[in-house]
């Protein structure tokens, strides 16, 4: 017998039920800051930055595709990297596949990384995803939304005790952990309105999460995510495990 | 000029900062949802169910492919119809690429359908799609968990055609089918548990409950005009290869 309680179908039905009533909870309260995220104001995006892309160089404006909505999410992925992160690689196998359906809804979403273009191109297409993908090389773009760091920013956690998740996660991408932690991952938002290009939303950390859809498909089975503190990361690239 | 609030970036952060409080308490919420699935009670599957699969026919515990958890997503493939529903397809989508993270995890993920396998083959094709579909023709399994209902009784108990959300009759027609044969099929996930050789029902969900196999309206809740869609909800979902045909017509 399993150590985990036993019921039968009437009685899993009726806790299941009073658990339905939570999530529905859930699910409208995850409406409610839907709608409270389209209230945050618009910043204009003043500043010009140029992007190197498979079409040669283009400012943001143009990177919109033909869609009035941008959604961006800043790939870590920067110039020491010989690989892409492994938990970005790991969003873009969520991302990639919605790609064709957010441009249904006049959304464009791709991928920005400060490595040379060249390696960005040969790594998605070791990967197979079909998403675009962009150079922010030398700009100011990631550094100006805190999604690449400076030397200063990074200085204290430094020189504290790295953590072994850190180091994994680095060598993993041919890199050491400053030039790893120098990127941030992170998503952010725009919209092209008679011209001119707003940042609307921006989120990081935790906040990435509906970008990792194996998160959501664990929490719905037995084990859930079962990830503890102190053990090295489970997660690989697609073709590595 | 734009008719929505323009802020300083300074405005705006300030906004934000108040925004991401709720939304973390929300993922923590969300955490606390996710233990309670967890605490549900088992249910032993005492049936026995035969599903036809690409290697023959398999027992629900063959099904679980050497792993101890199973994920079963039930899309939406009747016999009649001439072809998979749109909006499951569009689930299909966004997991079919993260099976290897999954089993990673000692999950094996799955979709069963009532439709013959050949059908469900043909269409898994033409979407280039990986994951493993069993068909459930020959079985209970769909109507015992919930996910396939006998039509002569929908015929009885269906609500009026225009009481239906119009996703109904559009996804009827799009699948080549009557709307009676349609929705007669309902989607939803349901989780199993294989231990000492018993094989138990752990979660299942349906409704809005299956928005976490919905990988775009996560993303569109943090687009400028979000999910945008009213009454007429996933009326705009196509096949991913039927969209360029769209745009021709």
């Amino acid at each position: 017998m399993p150590e985990h309680r036993i019921a039968t179908q009437e009685e899993w039905q009726s806790e299941r039920d009073e658990l339905l009533k939570e999530e529905k909870e859930i699910t409208r309260r995850g409406d409610e800051l839907a709608g409270k995220r389209r209230e945050l104001p618009w910043v204009k995006v003043e500043k010009e930055y140029e992007f190197e892309t498979t079409e040669g160089k283009k400012p943001l404006a143009d990177l919109f595709d033909g869609n009035s909505q941008l959604l961006v999410y800043h790939f870590m992925f920067g110039p020491p990297y010989e690989a892409g992160c492994i938990a970005c690689s790991s969003i873009t196998d969520t991302l990639a596949p919605n790609v064709p359906h957010l441009a249904a809804k006049d959304t464009k979403l791709m991928l920005v990384s400060r490595a040379p273009l060249e390696r960005l191109q040969a790594y998605r297409e070791r990967m197979g995803w079909e998403i675009d993908w962009v150079s922010a090389g030398d700009t100011d773009f990631n550094l100006d939304i805190g999604f690449t760091s400076t030397e200063e920013q990074l200085k204290p956690f430094l020189e504290g005790e790295i953590p072994p998740v850190v180091e994994q996660m680095a060598e993993a991408s041919g890199t050491d952990a400053k030039g790893y932690v120098t990127e941030v991952p992170g998503l952010s938002a725009y919209t092209l309105d008679e011209g001119v290009v707003y940042r609307t939303y921006v989120t990081t950390a935790r906040g990435l999460e509906p970008t990792m859809a194996y998160y959501f498909l664990l929490d719905r089975t037995a084990s859930g995510r079962n990830e503890r503190a102190g053990e090295p990361h489970w997660l690989r690239r697609h073709d590595e495990y | 000029m734009t008719e929505h609030k323009i802020a300083t970036q300074e405005e705006w952060q300030m906004q934000r900062d108040e925004l991401v409080a709720e939304e973390k308490e929300l993922t923590r919420r969300e955490d606390e949802l996710a233990e309670k699935r967890r605490a549900l009670p088992w249910v032993p599957v005492e049936k026995e169910y035969e599903l036809e699969t690409a290697d023959g026919k398999r027992s629900l515990s063959d099904l679980f492919d050497g792993r101890s958890q199973l994920l079963i997503y039930h899309f939406m493939f009747g016999p009649s119809y001439e072809a998979g529903c749109p909006t499951c397809s569009s689930m299909v989508d966004g997991v079919d690429g993260l099976l290897p993270h999954l089993h990673a995890r000692d999950v094996t993920m799955l979709l069963v359908s009532r439709a013959p396998l050949e059908k469900l083959q043909a269409y898994r094709e033409r979407l280039g799609w990986s994951i493993p579909w069993a068909s459930s023709a020959n079985s209970d399994f769909n109507f015992d968990f919930g996910a396939s209902f006998h039509e002569e009784e929908m015929r009885k108990g269906m609500p009026p055609e225009d009481q239906l959300p119009p996703i109904a009759a559009r996804n009827a027609k799009e699948t080549g089918t009557d709307l009676v044969s349609y929705i007669s099929e309902m989607f939803g996930a349901t989780a199993f548990k294989l231990e000492d050789g018993v094989i138990y029902k752990t979660y299942a969900t349906t409704g809005r409950g299956v928005e976490f196999l919905m990988g775009y309206y996560g993303i569109l809740d943090r687009v400028p005009r979000g999910r945008d869609e009213g009454d007429a909800f996933q009326t705009w979902i196509r096949r991913h290869d039927e969209y360029e045909q769209e745009e021709a017509r």
